[in-house]
């Protein structure tokens, strides 16, 4: 029941221990990661959306500038040359080879004069006479003077754009017009390299591809998704978005200065964000390692402080066990000796009878009035056996009586030797019985010591008992010695040892043998107490204790004392 | 043998009884008594020469009997006897004018040579008094007794 109650109570117990050791380090260890995880995932994400931005700022500087050029290149001819030199095919054949030098993005340069009429081509196609006037290309050059197309197929049916520029002479407006190359303008805005998936692709006001995207869409198609990210905006734009196949991406956009068109620079989430999933997978790598040790360090903590707190509390259970059976022994030995005295009236009054039978039969048998037959001698012996038995009994009441005198405590000069020839005699019943060989070499001039008799009677006792339990425990009832040698030493102490020839003390053992509640014996069968009890009482006398063992060999106990004082004899 | 009057004071009557028997078998003249009571009031009756006294009684006890026994008859001789060994009641038991103390159980051959010494005892201090009577004419005999002292 007792028992039961301690385990909940343990249980319990270590449950709170337990939850204590595990949220305290616990709670400011996930602050800690998740505050890190945010300040370290936000700081790469900055990073990630600024470089992309800037890629996309560097990628449309050159796409302008591309097309700045191919502008400068027209405008140079307009200003160089007039409509009556350009409208001579052969004037415009060679200005034409001289423009493909500097850029081999032109497919073809045409004029055309007010009317929209192609006056003069060069280039793969036959395009010549053709009439323009109602194209929206011309009709918007004719009103700006300058016109990038979007991509077209136009008469060729080849997707193209053109680069248009009107000038004005004289009352006419006349207009030269180039088309790019749409291979290398393509190539040119697709080759931007960005981790595994990154691509870019300009789109007109409409979402219409005008470059090829990698990932899929091709020219003049229709991004499905425009709708999501258009924007009026000429800044740049960063976010995430999810296409129509459902794939995430990391998009950045800007519309370009001069023409209409947006550059979109999209790369797959995860693969820009690839740094920061590494870092995310890092700090969850390091937070299950955290937990983990943090457990196993609540738990082994735990372990060891509830095992503790056992270990404690089974010390001070035994420790009260001590102190009741140390109370209940004391009771016993009063009790025993008013038990004696009890038991000696009875004894008396037997003794008496006993005495008086056997004046009685002595009378009878004097005056004859009884046979000497075999009954009667028979009956005497039974008789002298009654007088025997008392006798025995009143040995034993008078030894509890006289042992219960020993206690007393009043130190006074003691004869060592007498004194331990006394508590010789006290274990020699037990030593016989288990055929123990006493070897006594005690001085016969040893000096006696002050002290309380019935304390060195416990001291010695004690030796004599364990000696005699080393013994028995190796020998059984056979071939144990016990030898008692008494000396005074060169300095004066007196050394008292007792050897026996026992199971012996491992050297661990030896160490803590005078501690309290240290026992090798059975549970119930020593208290712990015998030995550091002794040696409380040697030191307190002014002497000393040690032992020497050797395991399966032996044990020695040597028990130093200083003589009495001179003024004390 | 001279006739010794013998008294043998104890709360056990099966103990009385039968040690009675006894010490009459060896020749003493006996009287008991079961309690502290009914020795005084014996002793008041009889010149009893010795009182074998057990020292724990129910009621007056074994020591307070001897000093008020010592008080009124000073010339008896008291043995105690007890169960009880102790060092303690045997001290008290002398001071108190106790002639011996003796344990129980005690061997009945051991208590008659007590009881016979102590007898002897009595008799050498009766033969005093006697000679200080016929001496120094003293009065009456209990200040020469109070002079000796009880224990010599």
């Amino acid at each position: 029941m007792h028992h039961m109650e301690n385990e909940q109570r343990y249980t319990k117990l270590r449950k709170m221990v337990l939850v204590c050791m595990i949220l305290v380090p616990l709670i400011p260890f996930l602050l800690t990661i998740a505050i890190g995880y945010y300040y370290f995932t936000s700081a790469l994400e900055k990073k990630t959306v600024a470089a992309t931005s800037r890629i996309v700022d560097d990628h449309r500087s050159m796409i302008e500038f591309f097309l700045e050029e191919r502008r400068a290149d027209l405008e140079f001819i307009l200003n160089s040359y007039n409509f009556d030199y350009l409208a001579q095919h052969e004037n415009l054949e060679r200005v034409f080879e001289r423009l493909q030098i500097k850029s081999n993005a032109f497919v073809d340069l045409g004029v055309f004069n007010q009317e929209g009429v192609h006056v003069s081509y060069e280039g793969p196609f036959k395009l010549t006479g053709r009439v323009y006037k109602d194209e929206d290309w011309f009709i918007e050059v004719m009103k700006k003077g300058y016109y990038i197309s979007d991509i077209f197929l136009g008469f060729r049916r080849v997707p193209h754009f053109v680069i248009a520029m009107a000038k004005p002479e004289e009352s006419n407006k006349w207009v030269i017009r180039a088309t790019i190359d749409t291979y290398i303008f393509n190539d040119m805005v697709k080759r931007v390299r960005i981790g595994r998936t990154g691509e870019a692709y300009l789109l007109n006001r409409d979402g219409i591809f005008q470059t090829e995207r990698r990932s899929g869409g091709n020219i003049l198609d229709e991004d499905p998704d425009f709708e999501k990210y258009r924007t009026k905006n000429t800044d740049i734009k960063t976010f995430t978005q999810t296409d129509y196949r459902g794939t995430e991406y990391f998009f950045a956009t800007t519309w370009l200065k001069d023409k209409e068109w947006l550059l979109v620079v999209r790369q797959e989430s995860g693969d820009a964000f690839q740094a920061l999933t590494r870092a995310g997978y890092l700090i969850l790598f390091i937070s299950i390692l955290g937990i983990g040790s943090i457990l196993a360090v609540a738990f082994y903590l735990t372990d060891r402080i509830i095992h503790r707190m056992i270990e404690t509390d089974t010390e001070k259970d035994e420790l009260q066990e001590q102190l009741i059976r140390a109370s209940r022994l004391a009771e016993l030995g009063e009790m025993a000796a008013g038990f004696a005295h009890e038991i000696n009236n009875p004894l008396q009054i037997i003794k008496s009878e006993h005495t008086l039978v056997q004046m009685i039969l002595n009378d009878l048998s004097e005056k004859e009035q009884l046979s000497a037959a075999e009954e009667m001698a028979e009956l005497t012996d039974s008789i002298n056996q009654i007088g025997l038995q008392v006798d025995r009994c009143s040995a034993i009441t008078q030894s509890i009586l006289k042992f219960g005198r020993k206690s007393d405590t009043t130190p006074k000069n003691v004869d060592l030797k007498e004194f331990i020839l006394d508590v010789i005699k006290m274990i020699s019943p037990r030593a016989t019985v288990n055929g123990v060989d006493i070897r006594l070499n005690i001085a016969n001039d040893l000096p006696p010591v002050f002290g309380e008799a019935g304390h060195l009677q416990q001291v010695f006792l004690n030796l004599f008992n364990n000696a005699l339990d080393a013994i028995y425990e190796k020998h059984g009832v056979q071939g144990g010695i016990l030898e008692i040698s008494a000396t005074t030493e060169i300095g004066g102490m007196i050394k008292i040892s007792v050897t026996d020839n026992g199971c012996g003390i491992d050297v661990e053992n030896q160490k803590k043998i005078f501690s309290p509640f240290y026992t090798t014996k059975p549970l119930g069968k020593g208290t712990g107490l015998g030995l550091s009890v002794c040696y409380g009482i040697v030191t307190a006398m002014g002497g000393s204790m040690a032992v020497a063992s050797e395991k399966g060999v032996g044990t020695t106990f040597t028990v130093r004392l200083s003589p009495a004082q001179k003024n004390n004899l | 043998m001279e006739d010794i009057k013998l008294m043998l004071v104890d709360d056990e009557e099966r103990f009385v009884r039968t040690t009675s028997k006894l010490l009459a078998r060896k020749g003493f003249r006996i009287f008991s008594a079961l309690s502290g009571a009914d020795a005084l009031h014996i002793l008041k009756g009889h010149n009893i020469h010795v009182v074998v006294l057990d020292v724990k009684m129910p009621g007056m006890d074994g020591i307070a009997l001897l000093k008020e026994i010592k008080r009124n008859f000073p010339l008896v001789e008291v043995i105690m006897l007890t169960g009880h060994g102790t060092l303690e009641s045997a001290v008290e038991g002398l001071k108190s004018g106790a002639s011996d103390y003796l344990t129980k159980p005690i061997d009945i051959e051991d208590l008659t040579a007590r009881v016979r010494e102590a007898f002897e005892k009595r008799r050498r201090l009766e033969e005093k008094i006697r000679k200080a009577h016929s001496n120094l004419c003293v009065k009456s005999p209990e200040a020469t007794v109070k002079k000796a002292g009880p224990g010599f």
